[in-house]
């Protein structure tokens, strides 16, 4: 065919057909080359992360310093966006393609070792003594045993307490938060530092998080769900008394509204325009990035029940079991206490999910001054967040943030509110 | 026994030689079509008889979805949704579309510039255009609210509120109907001049001409912009997703939003897969129904 290529006018068909020749040639180039990959001796390792660009170099070098400990174990990584990944990992599962361990957030933790794409790993966490489980947070590593057993390991875990522009309180002359608040100093103080000629709230409102967070409720000694999951309780006089408290602070514009909330691409707190908000543990690296104004932590305030707060966290599963092995000594070092130091305690990428790697966060450059408000809420009075049981627990989150939007632009009571959500959800969990 | 007189007509040799090539070079497609498109297409009906999670638990549960879904009030609340966007962008968008091809019909100068302008968002990504209107209908410092506060009207939180959200999305879908303008403008570009000549010598005036002689004559291709219109309202999802999620309390919560939801996100993929034949069935009646009253104002040559 070349020749005739060559020594003649080139027609449409001759045209047509080296162009069919040659895309096969390449394609079956190309199938050539993968399986040359593959042939190799070592062992691969196939991980899905969530890792925005600012956090690669640190797994990179993890992963190099753990290829070298290793030379028969190969790590290979995809990303994908934290959205993103929710949806691609269940539909990586329906194809038989998962990766060998898989980034998992906590209200994943469930429905994936429900669906066994987080295999139980419970033999391996537990029988392996140099990777002392017991060192993890019993709230953290909960989540990750919805039957009883370990299906993923930890990495992370932090309460929410509460975060404080210093500049906003400096400017207006009034005491940092401490130890002793209660929500009435909250409310107390939100009220002093809103200055509506400035644009300044003393509350930064009330997010769709709020319908999960403990913070929002168990000081007055509300709780959303039962123990099992099966039962709701919103519709309370203490769940009332809760959320009336902070929408309050939004009727009375010392907290800005859904609609002067959208002003501010990355929220009115990080905005800089209010006094006051609630924040994770995970907040604070981008606050310390991106902040154009100084902050600090306190503890989450006592209410007129109880102090308690909410936290939750992310973990890592192994889902594939021919590969289990060479995925466990991978995860046994990147989830050590040196592992969870090197990745998100030194780098203060988040609050380790080990107690023994925690000061290295509390250390960190980037941490807030009181960062250790967030060990002591771990240690005293955070409660994991729910649901992270019920396979139905997204769908009933779905009507109870409905319900709060409703609640918070005013077209429906707090009242009203709960009890629509106290019904709708539990009918999702009966039937 | 009788043999079948039919004959294949008998190919020659170059001729079953070009066939050979057409069904290789058609093979691709055709293997894309029935792995990507028909393939899907059957295993979701399969799948919308079972209680399949997306991932592992499957059990045959015949027809309950389907049953299912008359009692799930956020169906109704999604279709409803959908048919208050459907008929505000339709009409809406088909009426603007209207007046701006008739101007751009006209010979004013930059015609091409212009029709190029109002064509681009159509072919504008829909994550791009999303987050280009959260800015524009931002109660604080929005375009939008602005230019209302010229005429001294303050305008609402347009996505945060209950009433506001889907005309604030109805207005960006009209926004977005460039290709309806193209289409009509084309067809009014087709009506041959003699007509309009004709009927101004028996006297019509402009309304007349346009009610008389343009209408009945565009009709076809405004049939064909309403029916792909509709259609489209129904497959609406990404502005959706990305400008208000459904909300606020379920306002803007539009088919496909749901049906997303179920299948990705509560682990009910058998259950959205009956949404989605649902929503197919949906279409079919509605476009049978557009036909049918069709035929009573679209006027073919």
């Amino acid at each position: 065919m070349i020749k005739k290529l060559l020594g003649k006018r080139v027609s449409r068909r001759d045209f047509l057909k080296a162009a069919a020749a040659t895309g096969g040639g390449v394609a079956l180039s190309a199938m050539g080359i993968g399986n040359t990959a593959f042939a190799q001796d070592s062992k691969e390792v196939t991980m899905a992360l969530t890792w925005g660009a600012e956090f690669r170099p640190t797994q990179d070098e993890f992963d190099a310093n753990f290829m070298d400990r290793h030379p028969d174990i190969v790590i290979d990584k995809q990303y994908s966006t934290w959205p993103d990944h929710q949806t691609v990992i269940p539909t990586w599962a329906a194809a038989g393609i998962l990766p060998d361990i898989v980034y998992t957030h906590g209200t994943r933790a469930a429905p994936w070792a429900a669906e066994e794409i987080n295999k139980n790993i419970d033999d391996l966490a537990t029988g392996d003594v140099e990777f002392n489980v017991d060192d993890i947070w019993d709230e953290a590593l909960n989540l990750y045993k919805p039957q009883g057993e370990i299906t993923a390991i930890p990495y992370d875990h932090g309460p929410i307490i509460l975060g404080y522009n210093k500049d906003i309180f400096d400017a207006a002359g009034y005491a940092y938060p401490d130890e002793t608040w209660t929500m009435d100093d909250l409310r107390t103080a939100a009220v002093a530092l809103t200055d509506p000629d400035n644009n300044v709230w003393g509350w930064a409102g009330i997010s769709n998080n709020a319908v999960r967070q403990g913070g929002h409720f168990t000081p007055w000694g509300g709780q959303g769900w039962s123990e099992d999951e099966t039962q709701l309780s919103y519709d309370t006089p203490e769940m009332n008394e809760a959320f009336s408290f902070w929408i309050g602070m939004i009727e009375e514009g010392v907290a800005p509204n859904a609609s002067q909330s959208e002003a501010f691409p990355t929220g009115p707190w990080q905005g800089g325009v209010v006094a006051m908000s609630p924040i994770a543990s995970w907040d604070t690296p981008a606050l310390a990035q991106f902040a154009s104004f100084a902050w600090d932590v306190a503890p989450w305030p006592t209410g007129p029940v109880q102090k308690g707060t909410g936290s939750f966290g992310s973990g890592f599963g192994i889902t594939n079991v021919e590969n289990r092995d060479a995925a466990w000594t991978y995860m046994r070092e990147y989830l050590s206490e040196e592992g969870m130091t090197f990745m998100w305690g030194a780098s203060g990428r988040g609050s380790p999910a080990r107690q023994s790697a925690y000061p290295s966060w509390i250390a960190a450059p980037i941490a807030p001054a009181g960062a250790s408000y967030f060990l002591d809420a771990l240690e005293n009075y955070a409660q994991t967040d729910r649901p992270h049981k019920s396979l139905k627990g997204p769908e009933v989150e779905d009507v109870l943030i409905s319900e709060l939007e409703l609640m918070r632009s005013g077209d429906k009571s707090v009242a009203d509110a709960l009890r629509s959500m106290q019904d709708l959800g539990q009918a999702i969990l009966d039937g | 026994m009788i043999k079948s007189t039919r004959l294949k007509p008998k190919l020659s040799k170059r001729e079953l030689q070009e066939e050979r090539w057409f069904y290789g070079f058609i093979s691709l497609w055709l293997v894309g079509f029935i792995v990507f498109n028909a393939g899907p297409l059957i295993a979701s009906f399969f799948i919308s008889l079972t209680n399949w999670t997306g991932v592992k638990t499957i059990e045959w549960i015949g027809f309950k979805n389907y049953v299912d879904i008359f009692n799930d009030r956020l169906f109704w609340i999604s279709l409803r949704n959908t048919f208050y966007f459907g008929t505000g962008s339709v009409i809406g968008g088909t009426a603007v579309a209207l007046v701006i091809a008739s101007i751009l019909n006209q010979k004013i100068p930059g015609r091409n510039v212009l029709r190029t302008i109002f064509f681009m968002p159509w072919v504008t990504t829909g994550v791009a255009v999303a987050i280009m209107w959260l800015w524009i209908l931002n109660p604080q410092v929005g375009l939008l609210n602005y230019g209302l506060s010229l005429v001294d009207i303050q305008g609402p939180g347009w996505l945060t509120s209950q009433t506001w959200a889907m005309p604030a999305m109805i207005i960006m879908a009209i926004w977005q109907n460039g290709q309806t303008m193209i289409i009509l403008l084309a067809a009014l570009s087709g009506v041959p001049k003699m007509f309009y000549e004709a009927a101004s010598l028996d006297g019509a005036g402009p309304w007349a001409r346009f009610r008389h002689v343009t209408l009945p004559m565009i009709s076809p291709a405004m049939f064909f912009v309403v029916i792909t219109g509709v259609v489209g309202a129904f497959q609406a999802f990404v502005t959706f997703q990305v400008m208000t999620g459904g909300g606020p309390g379920n306002a803007t919560k539009v088919y496909l939003l749901y049906l997303v939801d179920n299948a990705f996100s509560f682990f009910k993929m058998g259950y959205g897969s009956a949404l989605a034949w649902m929503l197919l069935i949906i279409v079919a009646l509605i476009t049978w129904l557009q036909f049918a009253i069709g035929r009573r104002w679209v006027h073919y040559e």
